[in-house]
């Protein structure tokens, strides 16, 4: 079993201002050591997090949630972390899944543990959100060959190993795809976590639309063609 | 016969631009030679243009050509927006130096470290 304080549950935020030091401090109870990636932030996003007692860690201007990830996954590699998670800063994920995907990285001997809401639950989904994700999860099993049933969930936990042999280079949202494509180029172990993601009208206004799908979609393919 | 002259010297210079870039990207410069030297042949004979144009079933020379330039934008448009991305990538590592080189610790991690530098700060 893995100490508490050796999970490093990495929040990327931006303008998350009015909710961060409650998410914080719950993961924070739970007795998990907390990096809150300040993302460029107008409002008082750090200082939030600051005074709910987590590491914060601020990008002089904004980037995007990818390279968020990356900044949080580079911090705590620096630091005795035995697994790393990444949770999202808009209070959908539920603090009790941490634990549950960290075993399941322990007893699968897997080095990466993928939250999925259609093997778990997802109240107050959405019907267009619903249809959306559906669809980026077909692309991205179509272009990954990985047989995963939610592809863009933000809670993930991994070993040092599986997070040292991630490189996120998509700084905007289409990182999710390249979590698996890295993931299936790693030939790392992986496995799939039923979780709750939680639906508040705050989650809702803040997720993906349809014309953002579009740009990841843009952002991928140009990926593509350099390097 | 004016507009043949000034077309001509824009095309030369393209030329020893192409000349200077070689160093840099062979493939950019073998390119802009390329259509710097069909600029040059067409603006001296332009019924020729014409009659290219005829051969692959458009009109008129005039059109062709334009034809040919807007793809071409395309292709530096996108050429562009490729070394943009590049460099994206660049400034994401650098600013993640400086976020890292600067992280916030918490409480209980300052208590750890703090004494050693409030002594070095407060010292004689």
């Amino acid at each position: 079993m893995v100490s508490r304080s050796r999970v490093y549950v990495v929040i990327p935020a931006y303008n998350e201002g009015s909710i961060i030091s409650r998410v914080v401090a719950e993961v924070k109870r739970a007795g998990y050591a907390v990096v809150v990636v300040d993302d460029g932030s107008s409002d008082a996003t750090a200082e939030e997090a600051r005074t709910a007692d987590a590491v914060v860690i601020s990008h002089p201007f904004n980037l995007g949630q990818g390279a968020a990830l990356q900044t949080g996954i580079a911090y705590a590699l620096a630091q005795p972390a035995e697994v790393i998670v990444t949770f999202d800063a808009d209070g959908q994920h539920r603090v009790s899944d941490i634990s549950h995907l960290a075993e399941a990285l322990l007893q699968e001997r897997a080095d990466f543990a993928l939250g999925s809401r259609f093997l778990g639950q997802a109240p107050n989904l959405p019907p267009l959100r619903w249809a959306l994700l559906r669809a980026a999860t077909v692309f991205t099993r179509l272009t990954t060959g990985l047989q995963v049933t939610d592809t863009h969930n933000g809670l993930r936990a991994m070993t040092r190993r599986g997070a040292a042999a991630i490189r996120l280079r998509q700084n905007r949202m289409a990182h999710a795809s390249e979590w698996l494509s890295q993931i299936a180029a790693s030939g790392l172990r992986y496995v799939e976590q039923p979780v709750t993601v939680e639906y508040t009208a705050y989650s809702i206004a803040r997720g993906q639309t349809v014309g953002d799908a579009v740009l990841i979609l843009l952002d991928l393919f140009a990926r593509r063609l350099y390097r | 016969m004016i507009a043949q002259f000034i077309l001509s010297t824009l095309l030369a210079g393209i030329l020893m631009y192409a000349w200077s870039e070689y160093a840099r990207s062979p493939a950019i410069a073998v390119l802009a030679v390329f259509v710097a030297m069909a600029g040059l042949y067409f603006v001296w004979a332009p019924e020729h243009s014409t009659q290219l144009a005829e051969l692959v079933g458009i009109g008129r020379g005039v059109d062709l050509i334009l034809y040919i330039w807007v793809c071409l934008s395309l292709i530096v448009v996108l050429n562009l927006h490729l070394k943009l991305r590049m460099q994206m990538e660049l400034i994401t590592a650098l600013a993640r130096k400086i976020a890292l080189a600067d992280a916030q610790p918490t409480r209980a991690q300052m208590e750890q470290d703090g004494p050693a530098s409030d002594f070095l700060l407060s010292g004689p």
